[in-house]
């Protein structure tokens, strides 16, 4: 294994144990170039099994029904692309996906505004260039590339903020599954089991419209905000929990009682109405996805660790609360402090120390 | 073997309809016996008649109110017609065995005045703290559980997909028929042994099991072979057939018995896609055919292509692109699903998604119309004529020709023009008023719901007299005649029921006034009583002044023309009266809004103005006073106040005098845009002509409107577009020509200015207000 003091390890080697007990434990048939059955990558991702003594932890929660459908594409050597809301778990599947077919979700591409056609396919070393000429030596190989010849899955993030000529250059490789290499006279045929997960972002509808020959190429999968109030806690408690297990909060963790108020805080300014529909809300300007809400307890956890009691309090969670709802100063501020005024004051004693804490911070 | 050959099947299953057709062939049985009221045996030959195309019900009601159904649809993929018509085919005798009708819905009567005792204890035993052992954790829930939902919906949760589908991927595809029997059976007793039905219902099972057994008994005793029987039963008896007990004659004598009527009706796939739960409908009607006629066939493998490709060209013909490329990918998407799931083919759910993840971008809402074509269709049963006839129906079929209506029944558009007025030059009394008829019993059938035929607004020529129908015949027609059966015996006797239902439940005077209005419409009398005595209750309550106004107009009209309908008016005169003091005290307090509601308020204001311009009776010195003084306030909403100042101008009740001191008080310097302009709209939504001819109102407007900063200028102008917007370019012709006068221009070049398309800069300018804060307008 790598060293230990990697920030975050990628998804293969966290849960390594977990993937070489289920390929120890594989009945069904693998598909080429796969490391275990569809249906042994789906107990992966949706977990809640113990698999030769190995617990496997879930790692979507939500509809199962979409992880099926976003294996059986991979089956059937479609690409895929997963679009969703920022923060719906986009990244995360891809990367557990990668991870359990391939044991590598390492080959990705970030798409930029800045991300260049050579970064889907191929660009020069150009001092080898030119002391050498083009040659294999001198090509640097893209992911995608990479992904062809070894006949595994290669992972674009962001897709839409790539510029379309960009996008464009995708449509042969998942049409025809083979590369040109002009300079060296080469075609590069892709392995079977090459296929390409691609992520987009519905906030960035519009940035740059994916044409309709690329959408084709694509089976399109919509990853939904979790449905209801305790898919989303298990949700944050879960990967609350994974996620301070890396990083030595020195903080305990948050209690049942703190995640569900700040995801009820969250469900309720996103929706733009209180939980029991009984009230309308002003909406703020950032998502409020429940990747955020796992961040605002780290952070909180990260307070309460270093400055506070190790547990988190109101306080703690007020100033996390603050960061994460006001972005836009004038505009959030007021949504914020209506919400502390019409809903959160209204709630009881169990809410009070927030309210006070959050109203401290909002005078 | 010994004993009766039972097949358990489950209801509107393709696989058990196919399955039950080879064991029939295999068992050659001599007498037939299907699930289904014994006491609607005669009406079983009409199922086989030539001319009769499925989807198609029986439906038995009791004949006294509250009238109770049961409903027992049937398709052409349906277990017991397979085997009723297998039986026609081949000329093997064929009964219904289960309880008669009328016991049933005495039974169900019965029931329910049980479980209503029951919740009631159950109530009470809550407050002594005793638990409930039912998973019902809501009391105001019927304790009654759906027959076997419970352990569907473990299955639900153990499977993670809906029982349909549960039952589609297991059931549906299995191949020999001995297999699927078996399955079916297996399933049959599994669910027996596990369902925790309500008492009350499992008493009803047995009930209706042991009367099974002992009309197969009376079968063998009239010397059928026990083996050559068959019976078609939903699997879950089928263990209660083999062992349970055989009624005695005696218990057959003592059943609850019920007044009640059956008739056949067509059906369609529409309304059994609708009817939820086990037995009573299946949610994709269509797609079940197509798996019928691909299961004839032998080709189940073929489904997944033709559904897909039937669904994609449903979304083509709603207007959008689908590839086949895309279709062939579903297909094999849909096989890896299915693989993924452990089924043999693909079933409806993996289709379903597979086509929404390739042709529908990943959004189930982009294929829902082509869903909805494909899964649940549009066809629509028929039966022979003169099958199918209920009281109404004949009534219904005795009108349209006494009326002469008949030759509308056709399923071309057609239009009909009535005239209500008498002709006088047509001696016979019932000929001369006939187009009066007509419009009666039109209007009871649209008060019934039922869509034969539809009303068209009113034109300009003869307003009052002259009434505007398009007439349309569907089976669906059929359908809701026979539906109708429920409110009564005939069409007005249906009608007057419908009203009463919606009266009991209307709670504003709104609706009281719409119901009234129907039974005015309708020509009943006795109804419409009923319907101004709902009203007047109502009406002592708070309302609106918007409601008020429109009850008040809605009265005003039965008055004027209530005697073109035949209607006796008096009883409605002092409602109106009541109904316009109100709103003479109220109105003032009304417009003291904000300028949302403005417009809701001037609009009564007008409706108001109305009245007592049209009935005599009605004071109007209250009205004009009240008028005069929304104009005069200044505290009120300036749009009300500048309404009734043109009200006033109109009935020639404000002189040229106040009108200029008003127009100077109110667009004076210093008064802010919105109130200024605000004021403006309400006199300019009315009598445009009469301002247009006054140059001094202009005069003042502008000099007004000169007088503001920029700031306030762009506030003004939000109202003035919108006070302007409505005006025709004649109209604002005429206001050029008057700006012209003022500005001293020449009245043609300023009309350009007026008239011409936006610059692309003034759009700028213009998108930029749309930026405007709109909160506090």
């Amino acid at each position: 294994m790598a060293e230990k003091n990697v920030q975050r390890l990628p998804a293969e080697e966290l849960f390594q144990r977990e993937l070489e007990a289920l390929i120890a434990a594989e009945q069904d048939a693998v598909p080429t170039g796969w490391r275990m059955s569809p249906r042994s990558v789906l107990t992966y991702i949706t977990g809640g099994v113990s698999v030769k003594g190995v617990d496997i932890t879930p790692k979507y929660m939500g509809n199962r029904r979409l992880v099926e459908i976003a294996i059986a594409t991979l089956v059937t050597d479609r690409a895929l692309l997963l679009i969703g809301e920022p923060g719906t778990a986009k990244s995360w599947l891809s990367e557990h996906l990668a991870a359990a077919v391939n044991g590598d979700s390492t080959k990705v591409v970030q798409g930029t505004a800045g991300t260049t056609e050579e970064q889907i396919r191929y660009s020069w070393n150009y001092a080898m260039l030119i002391a050498k000429g083009p040659s294999l030596e001198a090509m640097v190989k893209s992911p995608i590339y990479r992904a062809m010849e070894t006949g595994s899955i290669a992972r674009l993030e962001e897709i839409s903020r790539c510029a379309s000529e960009v996008q464009d250059a995708l449509i042969s490789i998942l049409s025809e599954k083979r590369l040109s290499v002009p300079e060296l006279g080469l075609e590069v045929p892709a392995e079977k089991g090459f296929s390409v997960i691609a992520t987009a972002n519905t906030r960035d509808k519009g940035v740059n419209e994916m044409s309709a020959a690329l959408k084709r190429r694509f089976n399109i999968v919509v990853l939904p905000t979790p449905s209801d109030m305790e898919t989303e806690m298990e949700i944050v408690r879960t990967r609350v929990a994974q996620l301070s297990a890396g990083l030595d909060l020195n903080a305990k963790q948050p209690d049942k009682d703190t995640v569900e108020k700040v995801v009820t805080i969250f469900r309720e300014l996103r929706s733009g109405a209180t939980l029991d529909g009984k009230q309308k809300l002003k909406g703020t300007s950032g998502v409020l996805s429940t990747a955020e809400a796992i961040s605002l307890l780290a952070n909180s956890m990260a307070l309460a660790g270093s400055f506070g009691s190790g547990e988190i309090d109101g306080e703690d969670l007020a100033a996390a609360l603050q960061g994460a709802i006001v972005k836009d100063e004038e505009k959030d501020k007021v949504s914020w402090k209506e919400y502390l005024e019409n809903v959160m004051k209204k709630r009881g004693s169990a809410w009070l120390p927030l309210y006070r804490a959050c109203r401290e911070l909002n005078p | 073997m010994g004993g009766p050959v039972l097949f358990g099947v489950r209801h509107l299953s393709p696989s058990a309809a196919y399955c039950l057709r080879q064991a029939l062939d295999a068992h050659q049985p001599q007498l037939v016996l299907v699930e289904g009221p014994s006491d609607l045996n005669d009406q079983m030959h009409w199922l086989c008649h030539p001319q009769t195309q499925f989807p198609a019900a029986i439906l038995a009601y009791t004949k006294k109110p509250p009238v109770r159904t049961i409903l027992y649809p049937f398709a052409c993929y349906s277990p017991e017609i397979q085997a009723i018509l297998w039986a026609h085919e081949h000329r093997v005798e064929c009964r219904f065995m289960d309880l008669p009708s009328d016991v049933f819905l005495a039974l169900e009567e019965g029931a329910k005045e049980t479980v209503d005792a029951e919740q009631e204890e159950a109530r009470e035993s809550e407050e002594t703290g005793e638990p409930e052992p039912g998973e019902n954790p809501e009391p105001s829930e019927p304790n009654v559980q759906e027959d076997t939902e419970w352990v569907y919906r473990q299955l639900e949760t153990m499977t993670g997909e809906d029982h349909d589908t549960f039952w589609e991927r297991n059931f549906e595809q299995i191949e020999g028929w001995q297999e699927s029997s078996a399955a079916f059976q297996m399933f049959g007793e599994q669910l027996r042994e596990t369902a925790r039905d309500h008492p009350l219902r499992t008493a009803e099972t047995l009930v209706r099991e042991a009367y099974m057994r002992r009309v197969i008994q009376k079968a063998v005793e009239s010397g059928v072979p026990e083996e050559k029987i068959f019976c078609v039963c939903g699997a879950f008896h089928v263990a209660g057939l083999r062992e349970g007990p055989v009624m005695t004659e005696e218990e057959e004598r003592t059943l609850p018995r019920t007044d009640s009527a059956s008739t056949l009706m067509p059906y369609s796939y529409y309304r059994l896609s609708t009817r939820s739960g086990y037995g009573a409908g299946n949610k994709a009607p269509a797609y079940f055919e197509l798996l019928w006629e691909e299961r004839n066939r032998g080709d189940l493998a073929g489904l997944a292509g033709r559904y897909l490709v039937s669904l994609a060209a449903a979304h083509r013909k709603a207007g959008n692109l689908v590839s086949s490329a895309e279709v062939i990918e579903a297909v094999r998407l849909a096989g890896t699903l299915c693989a993924m799931r452990g089924s043999r083919y693909p079933c409806l759910q993996d289709l379903r998604d597979a086509a929404v993840t390739t042709m529908g971008h990943g959004a189930f809402s982009e294929l829902a119309v082509a869903v909805a074509e494909t899964e649940i269709g549009r066809r629509i049963g028929t039966l022979p004529e003169g099958v199918s006839r209920t009281s109404v129906q004949e009534d219904f079929y005795r009108q349209i020709k006494e009326l002469r209506l008949e030759k509308y029944r056709t399923v071309e558009l057609q239009n009909l023009d009535l005239d209500l007025r008498e002709r006088l030059n047509i001696k016979d009394p019932a000929t001369a008023i006939l187009d009066l008829r007509r419009s009666f019993f039109l209007h009871r059938l649209r008060v019934l719901g039922i869509s034969f035929a539809t009303l068209l607004p009113s034109r300009q020529e003869g307003a009052n007299w002259g009434e505007y129908w398009q007439l349309h015949w569907t089976p669906e027609v059929e359908i809701e005649i026979v539906e109708s059966a429920l409110l009564g015996d005939t069409i007005e006797g249906a009608a007057a029921f419908a009203l009463k239902e919606r009266g009991e439940k209307s709670t504003s005077i709104r609706d009281a006034a719409s119901i009234f209005q129907d039974a005015f419409l309708c020509g009943m009398p006795s109804a419409a009583r009923h319907a101004l005595e709902l009203l007047q209750t109502l009406s002592v309550d708070a309302a609106a002044i918007s409601e008020v106004a429109e009850t008040a107009q809605s009265l005003s009209l039965v008055v004027r023309y209530g005697d073109l309908r035949r209607f006796d008016t008096a009883p409605v005169i002092p409602l109106l009266r009541q109904l316009y003091l109100r709103a003479c005290l109220t109105m003032e307090e009304a417009c003291q809004c904000d300028a949302k509601t403005a417009p809701v308020v001037t609009a009564a204001m007008d409706r108001v103005n109305q009245l007592p311009l049209h009935h005599d009776f009605l004071d109007e010195t209250p009205w004009l006073e009240l008028l005069g003084r929304i104009s005069d306030r200044d505290d009120l909403n300036t749009r009300c106040s500048g309404f009734a100042m043109a009200t006033l101008l109109e009935r020639g009740k404000a002189d040229e005098e106040l009108l200029a001191r008003e127009v100077s008080r109110r667009l004076s310097p210093g008064v802010p845009a919105d109130l200024g302009a605000g004021w403006f709209e309400g006199l300019a939504s009315k009598n445009r002509y009469a301002l247009i001819a006054r140059l001094s109102l202009w005069q003042y407007l502008d000099s007004y409107l000169g007088t503001l900063d920029d700031k306030e200028f762009r506030r003004a102008l939000v109202f003035l577009r919108r006070a302007f917007a409505d005006f025709t370019p004649a109209e604002k012709n005429d206001i050029a020509e008057n700006l012209g006068e003022i500005w001293g221009v020449n009245s043609g070049e300023s009309a350009e200015q007026v008239m011409q398309e936006l610059t692309h800069e003034e759009q700028e300018t213009l998108s930029g207000l749309d930026e405007f804060d709109f909160d506090d307008i």
